[in-house]
């Protein structure tokens, strides 16, 4: 039942009767999209910024297919925004991954997090986190630029964005 | 001998009795809500998990929302309804919702706590989705056993809710209605009855709920839900999403009715998403018109 609900993995001619009957049925497609709907309408309120970009990126649905498929979190928004945004920070997209990263650590912050985060950025995330803040199309061309934004407590607005010496902005 | 919940079926002298009191859900942090929602209503359910929040790795109630709360309580009563506690699950249940549980019971008087009969995990994995129980003797010894423990640790009524069926009900040895009667009378626990849940099973299986009413031993019925969702390609979905529709009110009123005074209150679940949509005035509105239903 696990493996039909969150793989939809259909059963062969040796499995329970009862197996083979929910494997086929119409309610277990349901169900499924429904569960791919909450993730959806949760990460959506608790990710708002990678949400949009994966959005832009028309990378959403593989992205929480993914997310569902191989991490076992509970469904409730208060664990599931940290869990997503941390499996993205690692993404193989740039963008995504600083973008995840940025979000998580702003999210960390504001529930307390003493610590001091350092999210690399390989553009300018000034624009992009504009963009994506304001539901408009990012840049994904921009040019590049070595520099990072610093997450914490102690800073104005909890962040700050660090340009290195040679792309020091005016 | 379980601790009980009073039931109002002496009518006070001179004053028509309330056939049920009326309760809403509630998940915190929306004050102006609660102000307008909080003359209505003689009960408000919390539910742990999304009155919590991380704090670093753990999972917390979040003491914003519990001052909200104790500040409540003088108004109205606590009751409690979980969403996680699996108690179906062949593994066991979730320690993590019984640490919310104690912890929110060391802060707030609760008058009673539910949680539903079904499972959300297997071999510790999370299925994202409640399924219900299997409704055999395997099955029913299991839910006993832990609703006798669960009673044991908690020293306030205990009540089971029957779930939506969102895939076809695994063969058993009873029917619905008789698996609730045998568990209330194993363990002496109370039911919660979801009027809206049986409404979506009889529009996605078909389900008889006049037969299920009349199998039902009503008399165990301590609390309804009434509540609203979506119709998605055929499917009703129980996302409490929307106010009650009529016929759910009538199902409600119906089985308070059979329960003849055993029935302690209705409470109206819904979404905090959905109140923008649906508007906080409409929700008090809606809330005075279920108070005037359930009395009599």
């Amino acid at each position: 039942m696990l493996s039909l609900i969150r793989n939809g993995n259909r059963g062969g001619p040796d499995d329970d009767a009862y197996l083979r009957r929910v494997s086929e049925s119409g309610d277990l497609k349901e169900a499924r999209r429904n569960i791919f709907l909450w993730r959806i309408y949760v990460l959506e309120r608790t990710c708002v910024l990678t949400f949009a970009l994966l959005g832009q990126l028309h990378l959403l649905d593989e992205s929480v297919a993914d997310f569902i498929a191989h991490h076992n979190i509970s469904p409730f928004r208060e664990t599931q925004g940290p869990a997503f945004l941390e499996g993205l920070s690692g993404h193989r997209e740039p963008l995504i991954a600083s973008v995840a990263r940025f979000e998580l650590a702003l999210s960390r912050v504001r529930q307390g997090d003493p610590r001091r985060h350092v999210v690399p950025w390989s553009v300018d995330p000034r624009p992009v986190l504009n963009a994506l803040a304001r539901g408009l199309p990012v840049d994904v061309e921009a040019d590049a630029c070595a520099c990072r934004i610093l997450v914490s407590r102690d800073l104005p607005f909890l962040f700050e964005v660090v340009f290195s010496p040679a792309e020091e902005r005016v | 001998m379980r601790p009980a919940i009073a039931t109002g079926t002496s009518p006070a002298a001179g004053k028509a009795r309330r056939r049920a009191s009326l309760g809403v859900s509630y998940e915190g942090r929306d004050p102006d809500l609660l102000r307008r929602m909080l003359p209505h209503v003689d009960y408000l359910e919390v539910t742990p998990e999304t009155i919590s929040e991380m704090n670093g790795d753990e999972l917390v109630l979040s003491p914003e929302i519990m001052a909200e709360l104790r500040n409540a309580a003088g108004a109205v009563k606590i009751v409690v309804h979980g969403v996680s506690l699996s108690i179906g699950s062949h593994e066991g249940w979730s320690p993590t919702y019984l640490r919310l549980l104690d912890s929110l019971l060391d802060q707030v008087d609760v008058v009673w706590h539910s949680e539903h009969l079904g499972y959300t995990k297997v071999d510790g994995e999370h299925l994202g989705i409640m399924l219900a129980m299997p409704k055999t003797e395997q099955a029913l010894d299991v839910v006993s056993e832990r609703v006798r423990k669960i009673q044991e640790r908690y020293p306030i009524p205990f009540l089971i809710e029957n779930i939506v069926h969102v895939v076809p009900d695994c063969p058993g040895d009873y029917s619905d209605a008789a698996f609730l009667n045998a568990l209330a009378e194993r363990t002496d626990c109370g039911l919660l009855l979801d009027a809206y849940n049986l409404e979506c099973d009889e529009h996605n299986h078909g389900f008889d709920i006049p037969a299920f009413l009349d199998q039902l031993d009503a008399s165990r019925v301590r609390e309804l839900h009434v509540a609203c969702g979506v119709e998605h390609n055929g499917f009703l979905l129980d996302v409490h999403s929307r106010l009650p529709r009529p016929s759910t009110v009538v199902l409600a009123r119906q089985v308070v009715n059979r329960a003849a005074g055993s029935v302690r209150a209705v409470v109206y679940e819904f979404m905090p998403e959905a109140v923008p949509g649906l508007g906080r005035d409409a929700i008090a509105e809606e809330l005075g018109r279920l108070r005037a239903a359930f009395e009599s």
